[in-house]
């Protein structure tokens, strides 16, 4: 048990983060421990938590993907088109979303492993690609409302939990096992660690590298739909804060940016410390321009504990020799 | 009166002991050889004597004064420098910025002074008569033999009263190591104190005064070198006695060919190679360092690009990439040259390096068997006798040659029966590597097929059933059965080069 703390220190205090942010804002707001209040930040923290999937994913195997924005919006404007409010074309246009979504990673992920473009020129291009796809497509008119259905899915219930935490939670379980439980995870942390000794180890590298993007542009599109169910409608730019939240997520879990470490377990911390920040800040009589200024400084404070454990830890492997 | 003198010096990480009531004494202008299994603490001791890292206990006085260094400034200060390997370097940089890193020459405005840095270098370099080197090159274009070298330079440009060289000639090539040789008697003979770190006792032997022998983080014994025989050392470093380092050489050479090898090129650096390598061989591959044994052995296992026909087991292969050479009963494994760029995972755990190239084999229906893995784990970890905590250790925090064999048993538990082993031995202790050649010859006699290339020429003359002489990314000679010598060896690496 201590070794699992000891090797998963970051995670863990990644949930410390979460549960001491939860305490203090209940202080400021009393009603914020409410199981309804509570349950609605567990919703608005899927979405971000889900977006933040495949970018854990990318991340831990060393790159980045600044294309969630618009894989996210793009699934969701297209989705309300193709629907115009309608439940049953979902059958079809949800699966061609998610391919497509896949399909947009599939390119990142080319770029990056096979033709050796750097992530962020990659997925900073996609996203701006995809972005002027989209304004030519709707040529900024609104689009329809989303169908039912996908409403039921991001804001509906089962017994009382929100269909969309159940769904964040199958997620999680299967992000869990693709990342502890199958080779799948050691391929990928032994090629965020060294990309050389993953290749001179057998590790499929490219074809790892791709996958890492494929799940991303997947959660993305996933996210976007979900999302369009929860506002009742798609709109331009609804993405756009999912960029930095899904990468701020990733970090404040206890990744290291660089690659080769961290843990989706340690992402849903991310994303709830997130979350539950802003909702602490309008109790506190904030802007959401002071929001924004506390977020930068919340990932800046996680990002250099986290550095911080890996300078350490870089100087004494430093300091080692043969 | 001695320069540096220790007592009781320990250290310990976490439950390891790295360093227990070490004792250590040296002069002023000798060379002091300190000897030790892997994992003994040498490492550690010259790393606390460095200021890179802080002892628990003990007493150092350098010079008679109480000696304690905060960091490695610290320790430059009082005149002490340590020659690490290839990671304290910036690949970045050129080998001159690197060199004067953090002590460049600067002009009166503060501005580093390109030409005085320039000058100094060349002085530096040609005072202690260094290999070629250029001052500009980029350093992540260098071999590593070539940033040994840098490292050297770096050291001495502090000027040191004490130079530490940890393994410095270990990944020198035999000229180099000769040189670095020669070197260490002449800085002694200024009046400074190396201490000399080798597992070759033969280095040892050339140019130690004096030596001191760590066993299990504590200091065993010291001597005068003239007064103590190799028998002798060796047996305080490992505990007992040591019949032999090599094994008896009993062919166990089939007429089945294991890997045959037709035209292989690869950019300027290979051209043209032709060979065999039976089962139950092991084919030794020397020459002078930098005539394409590295690229030979990159290009076999798919790291580099290559031309040419490959056939393993009388079967063509077309190896695009390690996992291609890698795969199945008929693959391929490499020991690889550079042990921490290429062969381990630092940061993660001796369980995750070893069944990394394997881990496939412990998936039930797609879902890992931990226990599996630690049992297969725990088998290599006994057979290699691997000192590690616990498998979960990291491998960066082991001893290098605790890494190396990890590299090793890494290999042993893919399937591959062709191995190339690309200088297995660098940084292993004597006892160990009588093991490891023991190991090989046992591999043979069991069906594999071994190409075997060492940057000891006395390992390739003892082991090898037949070398093979490269000159210029070809192959030059082929030596068996009694023409296996270093001076044939060398011969026809030379002789041949100047033919051309
Ligand atoms: N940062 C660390 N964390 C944990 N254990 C460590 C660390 N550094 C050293 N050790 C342990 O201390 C012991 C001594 O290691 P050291 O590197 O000093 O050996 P060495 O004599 O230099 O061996 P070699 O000849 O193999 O280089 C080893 O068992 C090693 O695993
Ligand atoms: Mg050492």
């Amino acid at each position: 048990m201590s070794a699992f703390l000891a090797r998963n220190r970051l995670i863990v205090l990644a949930y410390a983060g979460m549960v001491v942010l939860l305490l203090v804002t209940a202080m400021f707001s009393p009603g914020f421990l409410s199981v309804s209040n509570m349950r609605s930040t567990v919703v608005l923290a899927a979405f971000v938590g889900i977006v933040a999937l495949g970018q854990t994913f990318v991340i831990i195997g060393g790159g980045i993907d600044l294309s969630v924005p618009w894989v996210l919006n793009s699934a969701a404007i297209v989705m309300a088109l193709l629907c115009g409010g309608q439940d049953l074309p979902l059958v079809w246009v949800m699966p061609l979303l998610l391919a497509g979504g896949a399909f947009i990673g599939l390119v990142n992920g080319v770029g990056v492993a096979q033709f050796g473009v750097p992530p962020i020129i990659m997925t900073l291009a996609t996203n701006v690609i995809l972005q002027g796809l989209i304004l030519v497509l709707t040529g900024g008119s609104p689009t329809p409302s989303a169908p039912a259905l996908i409403q039921f899915l991001s804001v509906g219930r089962i017994g009382g939990f929100p269909v969309i935490a159940l769904i964040w939670l199958a997620l999680t379980l299967i992000a869990t096992l693709l990342l502890s439980k199958a080779a799948f995870g050691r391929h990928l942390y032994a090629l965020g660690t060294s990309a050389t000794v993953a290749e001179f180890s057998g590790v499929p590298t490219a074809r790892t590298t791709i996958l890492t993007y494929i799940v991303s542009g997947l959660t993305a599109a996933f996210a976007g739909m979900l999302l369009t169910g929860y506002s009742g409608q798609a709109y331009l730019g609804m993405g756009d804060a999912y960029l930095f939240t899904s990468i701020a997520a990733v970090a404040i879990g206890g990744a290291s940016i660089l690659g080769g470490s961290g843990h989706y377990l340690g992402t849903v911390a991310g994303a709830m410390v997130l979350t539950i920040l802003t909702g602490l800040l309008p109790a506190l009589n904030l802007s959401s321009g002071a929001l924004l200024v506390v977020y930068g400084a919340v990932i800046l404070i996680t990002v250099s504990i986290g550095s911080e454990t890996f300078a350490g830890l870089g100087g004494r492997l430093r300091g080692r020799r043969a | 009166m001695d320069l540096v003198t220790v007592n009781g010096l320990s250290k310990r990480y976490g439950g390891i002991v790295a360093l227990s009531e070490a004792a250590f004494g040296a002069r002023a202008g000798e060379v002091h050889a300190l000897l030790g299994e892997n994992g003994a603490g040498k490492s550690t001791f010259i790393q606390i004597l460095s200021g890179a890292v802080q002892h628990d206990g003990g007493t150092i006085l350098v010079d008679g004064q109480d000696y304690r260094p905060a960091n490695p400034d610290a320790a430059q200060a009082r005149g002490i420098a340590a020659v690490f390997q290839e990671l304290s370097l910036i690949p970045d940089l050129s080998v001159e910025q690197n060199i004067w890193f953090r002590h460049e020459p600067r002009t009166w405005l503060g501005i580093v002074n390109r030409a005085e840095m320039r000058r100094k270098t060349l002085a530096l370099l040609e005072k202690y008569d260094f290999p070629a080197l250029r001052p500009e090159q980029e350093l992540r274009r260098l071999t590593l033999a070539e940033r040994q070298i840098v490292e050297i330079a770096k050291g001495l440009a502090k000027d040191p009263r004490i130079l530490i060289l940890d393994e410095a000639t270990s990944a020198l090539p035999a000229r180099e190591a000769e040189w670095l040789l020669k070197l260490t008697r002449q800085l002694a003979a200024e009046g400074r104190l190396v201490i000399f770190i080798s597992h070759r006792m033969a280095e040892v032997r050339a140019i130690a005064d004096r030596l001191t022998i760590f066993r299990n983080g504590s200091t065993v014994a010291a001597h005068e070198a003239a007064a103590v025989s190799d028998d002798e050392i060796v047996t305080q470093m490992i505990g007992r006695h040591l019949d032999r380092l090599y094994p008896e050489r009993v062919p166990t050479m089939t007429d089945r060919v294991a890997l045959k090898v037709a035209n292989l090129a690869s950019g300027s650096r290979l051209s043209g190679v032709d060979f065999s390598l039976r089962e139950g061989e092991v084919l030794g591959v020397g020459g002078l360092q930098g005539h394409g044994q590295r690229e030979l052995f990159q290009a076999l296992f798919g790291a580099t690009k290559a031309s040419g026909a490959i056939e393993l087991w009388g079967r063509p292969a077309a190896i695009g990439n390690p996992r291609q050479a890698l795969t199945g009963k008929d693959g391929i494994a490499l020991v690889p040259e550079d042990r921490r760029g290429q062969g381990l995972l630092l940061t993660k755990s001796v369980r995750e390096n070893l069944t990394l190239s394997v881990i496939k084999r412990f998936t039930e229906n797609g879902l890992l068997s931990r226990q599996k893995e630690a049992a297969l784990v725990k088998e290599m970890v006994d057979f290699l006798r691997i000192k590690a905590g616990t498998p979960e250790q990291l491998a960066g925090t082991l001893s290098g040659g605790n890494q190396q064999k990890v590299i090793f048993g890494k290999m042993l538990l893919t399937q591959a029966r062709v191995l190339l082993l690309y200088d297995p031995t660098r940084g292993v202790d004597v006892g160990t590597k009588g093991e490891i050649f023991q190991l090989m010859r046992d591999l043979a006699a069991k069906g594999y097929a071994i190409l075997f290339h060492s940057s000891d020429m006395p390992e390739l003359v003892h082991v090898a059933d037949r070398v093979l002489v490269m000159r210029n990314g070809r192959i030059a000679a082929t030596l068996e059965g009694d023409h296996i010598s270093e001076e044939e060896i060398l011969r026809a690496a030379m002789l041949e080069t100047r033919a051309a």
